[in-house]
């Protein structure tokens, strides 16, 4: 049958008044667990699966992914509003989006974010639902060496990331590396700066490091000035984006689902990735590079997009083969496991119903995110009225329940607060945060690819010229870095002179 | 000094009374299950489809909670240190012996041990599956063996991590099978399972909810059961034992208690884990997620994992041989 018979199929399947209310139930959850800082998608659907016991498989799936792909909506939330990560592929979102919140535009940025939201996720369902079968046994092919390539190029693109100098930067890089070795070696079981602390063992938590430098340093610094500093009323006109915003951000929207879409199909948690090479790649292409860090949609509209078509494509190894590439797809598998139903590489063709419905309720569940998160701009932005002193405690009390729940550690609750406290200190200095945050991210699966391969090829450099896709994409991270060492060195603009001074 | 001494006294004996009385009605309050493993893993599953089950016959709830970190030793300390009244427990599993035989191995005095728990039941007990990608040029066992003999420490397995349920069997086959492999580590099943379908290593080994949908799918093939007993699922891949090889690894999961529990409680704990491991509904939902109910009594499970430790330890002090230098 063709696609569209299926599809209709599907939303026979998907249509009926439960199936959607199980994936307004999903889609709600989902956004619950996103704003929620601490708490992400697989604590959200950990949580729900006893849930679904008593319903059909179809339901369930329909349910549970809903928690997956909604969670990436309301990610966005506590990044533009508090410059607090609610999900750790919204880390980059912060840059952007508070500082549009400080310029009294959260509104729009939520409100593009939302819009972006749906265009890549309803985008990406159509790449799923078109290329799944294809796309999950190219995306095996895509071992160590190609991995260790394409970090390689997220990993110079870091060294752009930062708002300022390049001096500036490239500390906070280092430091981002340092502290993402500590804990056990997994490739030998050699324990790196652990001091006999079990729960370092696995390294230190992206989640609690991203909440604390980002979340709870701003709060530090926010309670130095008066409390009231920048409470301000909120016109509805405010709330929607300008002309000039929507003309900025369409084309970053466009270009972030292409990006996150095929950055999704990697293995691990690709959606962070996504959603930074989107931002960088924005700030690479843009007119105006300069004013990156003070607020600009762009920042907002492409990575925000990119996280959610990512969140679809990630589906397509689970979906086409049975082999889950992330922990939140792992979870759904289990959970579709217990109703009786294998994935496989043979689950499209077994299970029409049960894979066309899902793609249906993909569809259906977009638009009950847009419906449900359009409104809730105007309410988040109204939270931002309430007094601080009133407000911060309130959610630095949420930062930490949401951190002890995850893992219910002592040692994540002091890293939450130490980083806190280093943010703050950062913030003062005036060090950019997010390079040291994706910097800890990237680098120890950089160095594990790396590792990887060679023990693949017993120590021979070769393995990364045999693969043309590796090969590509390390000539493509040397002109990069050429390219980088070029900025360094060459004239300075004006305005860069001015920055120079500014600082 | 006096009063001190028959303070303390008076409550110990409050105590054992109070702790007797408890016993006797237990339990009359929700119980915890820690699982050291994150949220969605096979422990967790099982985990909670046993909660699940077992609320309704203890009449209180069961809740599990994640407490993962250093390959379960984080949440297996905390299990072993629990107040023993029997309203916290672990989900114990092969993993455990794993992590502290690592311990000793590296000349670390691990945290705790296998004899700080009181073992209450098995839930499942697999053995691996050792597979090849879909156009390997190993159609038997015997071909790769006879290939890793010709070319010794060429042939690459991957795992879903170091000294992890699916590493060790995969050590443990090479050791029987007298061959030299080396080992690519991943993070996680999932990506394991994915490099042998793309090829990226020669094989792997993994449990069969993970890998008989692929192999039905043709995507990989099964060469072997790492083992004793024929899987039903697929009878016709042979096991290890079979083949000449005397190679056994299962990964089992199950329910612990800490060290000085009361027996009443331990008792009825044992009796309890008996039925829903060997009810209907238990055995239904572990089915459907590919596994088979393998039921190990208390003392059984004890018994099990002080020879399957010293197997571990036995491995572990082979791969430290060959090892290079730190």
């Amino acid at each position: 049958m063709d696609v569209f018979g299926n599809l209709l199929n599907g939303f026979q399947t998907a249509l009926t008044l439960k199936n959607v209310y199980l994936c307004f139930i999903g889609c709600l959850w989902g956004t619950v667990v996103g704003v929620l800082p601490g708490i992400g998608p697989l604590a959200g659907i950990t949580l729900l699966i006893p849930a679904t016991f008593g319903i059909d498989a179809t339901g369930a799936i329909i349910m549970l992914a809903g928690i997956y792909y909604g969670a990436m909506y309301g990610g966005s939330t506590t990044s533009i509003l508090m410059n607090i990560p609610g999900e750790s592929a919204s880390v980059v979102t912060c840059i952007e989006g508070y500082q549009m919140t400080r310029k009294g535009r959260g509104g729009a940025a939520l409100f593009i974010s939302a819009w972006g939201s749906w265009i890549g996720g309803t985008l990406g369902i159509v790449g799923l639902m078109l290329l799944a079968p294809f796309l999950a046994n190219v995306a095996v092919k895509f071992g160590p060496p190609e991995m260790f390539a394409l970090l390689l190029v997220a990993f110079i693109l870091l060294g752009s990331l930062g708002r300022g100098s390049f001096f500036k930067t490239v500390p906070m890089i280092l430091l981002g590396l340092l502290v993402g070795t500590i804990g056990m070696d997994q490739l030998t079981g050699t324990m790196r700066f652990t001091h006999d602390i079990k729960e370092l063992y696995d390294g230190i938590g992206f989640i609690p490091v991203a909440m604390g430098a980002f979340g709870i340093g701003e709060i530090l610094s926010s309670t130095e000035g008066t409390l009231v500093r920048f409470v301000h009323k909120v016109k509805l006109r405010e709330l929607l984006p300008s002309r000039e915003e929507l003309l900025a951000a369409w084309k970053p929207i466009f270009r972030g689902t292409g990006l996150g879409f095929l950055i999704g199909l990697l293995p691990g948690s690709a959606h962070i990735l996504a959603s930074f090479v989107s931002y960088t790649l924005e700030k690479r292409l843009s007119k105006k590079p300069e004013e990156f860090g003070t607020g600009r949609i762009e920042g907002v509209a492409g990575p925000e997009t990119a996280n959610n078509a990512a969140s679809e494509s990630a589906m397509i190894p689970f979906l086409g083969l049975g082999i889950p590439t992330g922990p939140a797809p792992a979870v759904m598998m289990i959970a579709l496991m217990i109703h009786g139903v294998r994935p496989g590489s043979l689950f499209i063709s077994e299970q029409p119903q049960l894979f066309w419905g899902l793609i249906a309720s993909m569809y259906i569940g977009n638009v009950i995110l847009l419906i449900l998160n359009l409104p809730l701009v105007s309410l988040f932005i109204n939270l931002l009225r309430v007094p601080f002193r009133i407000l911060f405690p309130v959610i630095l009390l949420v930062c930490l329940v949401g951190t002890y729940s995850v893992n219910s550690s002592i040692v994540e609750l002091v890293i939450l607060v130490v980083s806190g406290v280093l943010g703050y200190i950062f913030r003062k200095l005036d060090f950019d945060i997010a390079p040291f945050i994706l910097a800890m991210l990237i680098g120890p699966a950089l160095e594990m690819a790396f590792r990887q391969s060679l023990m693949r090829s017993a120590g021979s450099f070769s393995i990364f010229l045999k693969s043309p896709v590796a090969c590509s994409l390390l000539v493509l991270s040397c002109l990069l870095f050429i390219w980088n060492i070029f900025r360094v060195v060459r004239p300075k603009k004006a305005w860069e002179k001015a920055l120079e001074k500014d600082e | 000094m006096k009063v001190f001494v028959k303070l303390v006294s008076t409550l110990v004996t409050f105590l054992i009374v109070v702790s007797g009385s408890l016993a006797a009605d237990y339990p009359t309050k929700p119980i915890t299950l820690i699982n050291p493993q994150a949220p969605g893993g096979t422990l967790d599953i099982q985990a909670r489809a046993y909660a699940s089950v077992a609320e309704k016959m203890l009449g209180q709830p069961v809740v599990v909670v994640n407490k993962a970190g250093a390959s379960g030793m984080v949440g297996g300390l905390a299990g072993a240190q629990a107040v023993p009244d029997g309203y916290t427990l672990t989900v114990g599993s092969v993993n455990i012996p794993n992590a502290i035989e690592w311990e000793i191995a590296n000349g670390r005095k691990p945290p705790f041990t296998g004899r700080d728990f009181i073992c209450i039941g098995t839930f499942t007990m697999s053995p691996t599956i050792l597979i090849v990608p879909m156009d390997s040029p190993y159609k038997t066992l015997a071909d790769l063996i006879a290939d890793a003999k010709a070319k010794p420490g060429q042939l690459a397995f991957s795992s879903g991590g170091l000294y992890g349920m699916s590493h060790l069997p995969a050590e443990i086959f090479a050791m029987a099978a007298g061959i030299k492999i080396r080992h690519v580590p991943y993070t996680g099943g999932g990506p394991s399972l994915t490099a042998v379908v793309g090829k990226q290593v020669d094989f792997s080994v993994n449990y069969p909810a993970n890998s008989i949908p692929l192999i039905r799918g043709n995507k990989i093939r099964g060469l072997a059961v790492i083992g004793a007993k024929r899987l039903k699922s697929v009878p016709d891949i042979p096991t290890t034992k079979e083949l000449g090889i005397d190679a056994e690894y299962y990964g089992w999961v199950g329910l612990l208690a800490p060290l000085k529990t009361p027996q009443p409680i331990v008792d009825k704990l044992r009796d309890v884990t008996k039925k829903v491991v060997e009810g209907k509904a238990f055995v239904d939902i572990i089915e459907q997620a590919g596994d088979e109910v393998y039921f190990l009594n208390g003392e059984e499970l004890a018994k099990y994992m002080e020879t399957e430790s010293k197997q571990i330890a036995k491995l572990y002090q082979e791969m430290m041989k060959e090892a290079p230098k730190k």
